[in-house]
């Protein structure tokens, strides 16, 4: 009961910060978007052509007008049709999502996973030479463009001078054996180069919560190293951990898939958005940008509800 | 040392620990040895940095190392050599023949599991206990340290209970196993006046119930007054007094003593006399003078201190050894 009043109050809270990204947003959208009256109309428009163009797409309203038909749509989560395909926004969010999440929740689990495991590594032995070379391949990962990883994969497995193994781009989730010719390259590379941010950071928080006195505490009284490590450290270092997981969702969704997926023609919700960006088409873009703020507003309470489940000491008030 | 031929429980020969510095090699413990028998308590007495606490952790191999590390020295336990042990054989001593409560309760525990289940962990690990049975003991021994409702406390977190209480915890998971050898760095500093006279008497009371040893590592004098027969001095790693209560306040040998009790405000000193102070500034440890590192602020230092350090050597018809050369009468 505690939690959903918290769930349900923490949503409430949220809605200011999707009213300012809306409003900034459509600002953007409205003053400096494109203009899609010239496209629309012929050569040498007269006047009255060209008010007529505008007033059938609603830019003769006032400012005020217009955003409250926004945040209309938002509410109804019902953005019109594409200008490019005249397909509706909704239906085409609703065929992108599970392809961006079945291309980024593989790379997102492992990067994380791995991340983890190599830093509670490398902070139990650190100033040996497994530390240094595990945070030297991290500086690799950090310094390497994330292009470059990408390209690298390619050529090591899909290119003729590779493995040869794996499709070069595209994508395919008809057998599950397909789906993992098509994912391995695109995975690999993220997950190379977040390890490495990752990596470091997990590190530095691990190290420092070896530092504390319970866990000289627990030492004293012979706990072994394995229980020290679990208990002791992971469990303490849970809250920095858990805030950067959270915190990388939206932009793994948003950001990390407008690359990836136009660079591989993989017809996910960042291709669409790329898309709509080049093309000016503002209905996609709009609810993207809703769904990107909703998305943060999300993490930020999963993440706090999962402070409460990692430390006692937090209380959801 | 305490009357009596027998062996003692502890003893602690030429212990050298140093620290690796940016600066350079640290050396934070210079050749100590003590003694300490069964059942007995033995103060380990300096200022801040003077190393008392490095040497209690080195009983424990509990020294952070890197950058930390025993030298040379032995620490035998009943005969067995804790300096030279592997962290295995640490392990199984660590918490069942030698516990170790710290000055910081408030940060001592771990913040994400209740202190019922902390403690169940020393006792499954190191006395073969079932949970229900070590969950039983863990509730006795609450109750002994005095906390009111050990049944109820026992499923508490370690931030519901106040720096006081905590510390109650920590003397009962140290106490749980019935070690001989208690080492309490500096256990009631930490707590605010009227609860650090109760937890001192209650670990008082608890060690004679139990009979076990204790090594109190502390800088207030007053503490060790009220606890220990017997007391060493420490002063930039080095002993530079040992010996039994009663001497040591009645007849401090060492200049470095003869100040310490000097700065301890009185109750029958007139309001508004200036408290005396050592002079000078206790020395950088990276940096240490050729002779005896007390030299620099001593009223009685001559060529010779400057020169070679004292060794600590027994007073002639006393049980008291010091470490200088112009020792007070």
């Amino acid at each position: 009961m505690e939690v959903l009043q918290y769930i349900v109050r923490k949503l409430i809270a949220g809605i200011p910060l999707v009213l300012g990204v809306t409003l900034i947003s459509f600002v953007l959208i409205v003053y400096f978007g494109p203009d899609k009256t010239y496209e629309l109309l012929g050569k040498n428009p007269t006047a009255e052509e060209i008010a007529e163009i505008r007033s059938q797409l609603g830019y003769d309203q006032p400012f005020t007008t217009r955003y409250l038909d926004y945040l209309r749509e938002v509410i109804r989560l019902e953005f019109g049709n594409s200008e490019s395909t005249d397909e509706k926004v909704s239906s085409i969010l609703a065929r992108t999502i599970p392809t961006s999440l079945a291309l980024a929740i593989p790379g997102f689990i492992l990067g994380n996973l791995l991340g983890v495991m190599l830093a509670l590594v490398a902070a139990y032995f650190r100033g040996y030479w497994i530390d240094k070379f595990i945070m030297g391949f991290a500086a690799v990962g950090m310094s390497i463009s994330f292009l470059i990883a990408i390209i690298g994969f390619q050529i090591l497995l899909s290119s003729s001078d590779g493995l040869d193994l794996l499709p070069v781009r595209g994508w395919d989730t008809s057998t599950p054996l397909q789906y993992i010719r098509y994912v391995t390259v695109p995975t690999l590379a993220t997950v190379f180069v977040a390890l490495g941010y990752n990596t470091r950071f997990y590190r530095a928080v691990i190290v420092e919560e070896m530092t504390r006195d319970h866990v000289r505490t627990a030492r004293a009284f012979g706990v072994p190293p394995a229980q020290l490590f679990y208990r002791n450290i992971l469990k303490n270092s849970m809250i920095p951990i858990v805030t950067r997981i959270m915190f990388s969702i939206p932009v793994i969704v948003i950001s990390g898939s407008l690359l990836l997926e136009s660079y591989f023609g993989i017809p996910g919700v960042g291709k669409v958005t790329y898309d709509a960006i080049v093309t000016g088409d503002q209905p996609i873009l709009k609810a993207v940008v809703v769904l990107t703020a909703v998305l943060f507003v999300v993490a930020q309470l999963l993440a706090d509800i999962c402070y409460r489940i990692v430390d006692p000491r937090v209380s959801l008030k | 040392m305490a009357a009596g031929t027998n062996k003692p429980l502890l003893s602690v020969r030429d212990l050298v620990v140093e620290f690796e510095t940016d600066q350079g090699v640290l050396r934070a413990v210079d050749g100590v040895s003590f003694d300490i028998h069964a059942g007995e308590t033995l103060g380990l007495v300096g200022e801040s940095g003077c190393g008392k606490t490095v040497t209690g952790l080195s009983i424990l191999g509990l020294v952070p190392s890197p950058p930390g590390r025993i030298v040379s020295g032995r620490i035998l336990l009943e005969g067995s050599d804790l300096a030279g042990m592997d962290e295995v054989g640490l392990r199984k001593i660590r918490g069942s023949k030698v516990s170790m409560i710290f000055q910081e309760p408030m940060t001592a525990l771990n913040p994400v599991f209740r202190i019922g289940n902390q403690m169940r962990d020393v006792l499954q690990r190191h006395q073969g206990l079932t949970r229900l049975q070590a969950h039983s003991a863990a509730i006795e021994i609450l109750a002994k340290v005095g906390i009111p409702e050990p049944a109820v406390r026992v499923e508490d977190y370690p931030h519901q209970l106040s720096g006081g209480m905590r510390q109650r915890v920590m003397i009962a998971m140290a106490l749980s196993c019935g070690p001989k050898l208690l080492v309490a760095d500096e256990p009631t500093t930490a707590l605010d006046v009227t609860t650090q006279a109760q937890v001192l008497e209650q670990i008082v009371r608890l060690q004679q119930e139990f009979g076990m040893a204790m090594l109190l590592v502390t800088h207030d004098l007053g503490v060790v007054a009220e606890t220990c027969r017997h007391a060493v001095v420490m002063y930039c790693g080095r002993i530079v007094e040992s010996s039994s209560i009663d001497e040591l306040f009645a007849r401090p040998r060492h200049p470095y003593t003869t100040g310490l009790l000097a700065s301890i405000p009185r109750a029958t000193e007139e309001r508004g006399d200036e408290l005396p102070v050592i002079p000078g500034m206790v020395p950088d440890l990276l940096h240490l003078p050729r002779g005896c590192a007390f030299a620099d602020r001593c009223p009685k230092a001559h060529e010779r201190c400057r020169q070679s350090v004292p060794h600590l050597d027994l007073l002639q018809s006393t049980r008291t050894s010091v470490a200088c050369y112009e020792p007070n009468a």
